[in-house]
């Protein structure tokens, strides 16, 4: 209801890419290795949602997103399939919530495979939780500024008598 | 009737005897029950100790566990906003047209205004401002909206 005729909203061919058709367990089995693979594309992307903070002036970073996930995929697709399928396989029969740590031997061979084939060397498990700096070369926006009205009381003079406080100050350490 | 005694004739009685049955009731002597206090408090602080080095032994390893499924959540986390941005301004066109179509007729209404005036007046008219579920699911069915918004657990 608030989205008035003035909002501008992108027509639907411009909205339109090819997804990535995966589901859950096989995301969560390559999550680590796609993480590490399309790190640059999704830095700058989630900065742009962050900084901008509105979902249609990240569009262009989104759809670089998705074809950079569709390419890593269709790489392992095409060297490491039978590990990768036994891999998601495992987590989604071992547990409800898709845990790692029942999975941990067919992990070992699917990131074997994946070193071999792809060169991508699994990071480690705080990787994606830390803090990154992202190099991006658009600028960043300008903070908004306090409004400045006409009518603002006027500023007392630099040279005003300034006393100090007169019964001194509610807490003994800020004397 | 010999339930109610006094006190003094019933310890005399006991110096002799530790227990006196009375109508099938056994009186005896009243015992001193914090008798043991301080082994009770040892014997608390022992086993606090040794079950907190146990549990110290596995939190390591749980932490690092949840460490490593909000890694992987994180890493997959732009993909799926991506993804959910398009759909959602996709819908987002829809539900304007869908309301275009619906008040056609009524004298007075402009879409995404209330008879003309705008819902917020301070905004540059550009903004996108994210509306409540109950507006993004004004044109969808009841059972849409549910599963929208009632989590359901299957196991």
């Amino acid at each position: 209801m608030v989205i008035t005729a003035d909002v501008y909203l992108p027509p639907e061919e411009e909205l339109t890419v090819q997804e990535v058709n995966l589901s859950g367990p096989a995301l969560r089995a390559g999550a680590f290795h796609y993480g590490k693979y399309c790190e640059f594309q999704n830095n700058e992307f989630m900065l742009c949602r962050s900084e901008l903070n509105d979902p249609r002036k990240c569009i262009s970073e989104g759809k670089a997103v998705t074809s950079c996930a569709l390419d890593f995929f269709r790489k392992v697709k095409k060297t490491c399939f039978k590990e990768f399928t036994q891999y998601a396989n495992c987590l989604d029969k071992s547990s409800t919530k898709l845990e790692f740590e029942h999975c941990r031997k067919t992990q070992a061979v699917y990131d074997k495979c994946v070193l071999d084939n792809l060169g991508i060397e699994r990071p480690q498990f705080g990787y994606f939780c830390e803090v990154k700096v992202h190099d991006t070369k658009r600028p960043k926006p300008e903070p908004k500024k306090p409004d400045v009205y006409p009518d603002y009381t006027p500023y007392l003079p630099d040279d005003y008598p300034r006393p100090p406080a007169k019964y001194g100050s509610r807490f003994h350490w800020m004397e | 009737m010999a339930l109610f005694r006094n006190k003094r004739v019933i310890s005399s009685k006991i110096k002799e005897e530790k227990s006196i049955p009375v109508m099938g009731l056994v009186l005896s002597e009243p015992s001193n029950c914090a008798a043991g206090r301080s082994t009770m408090i040892l014997g608390y602080l022992a086993v606090t100790a040794v079950s907190g080095y146990v549990y110290y032994l596995t939190w390591k390893k749980v932490r690092q566990d949840q460490i490593e499924m909000r890694s992987a959540r994180l890493a997959l986390q732009p993909l799926l906003t991506a993804e959910r941005d398009r759909e959602f301004l996709n819908q987002l066109r829809r539900n304007r047209d869908e309301e275009a179509k619906l008040m056609a007729n009524v004298p007075g209404w402009e879409v995404g205004t209330w008879y003309g005036e705008p819902v917020y007046k301070t905004l540059p008219p550009d903004t996108l401002v994210t509306p409540y579920i109950y507006e993004f699911y004004a044109h969808a069915s009841d059972s849409e909206f549910k599963r929208r918004t009632t989590l359901v657990l299957w196991s």
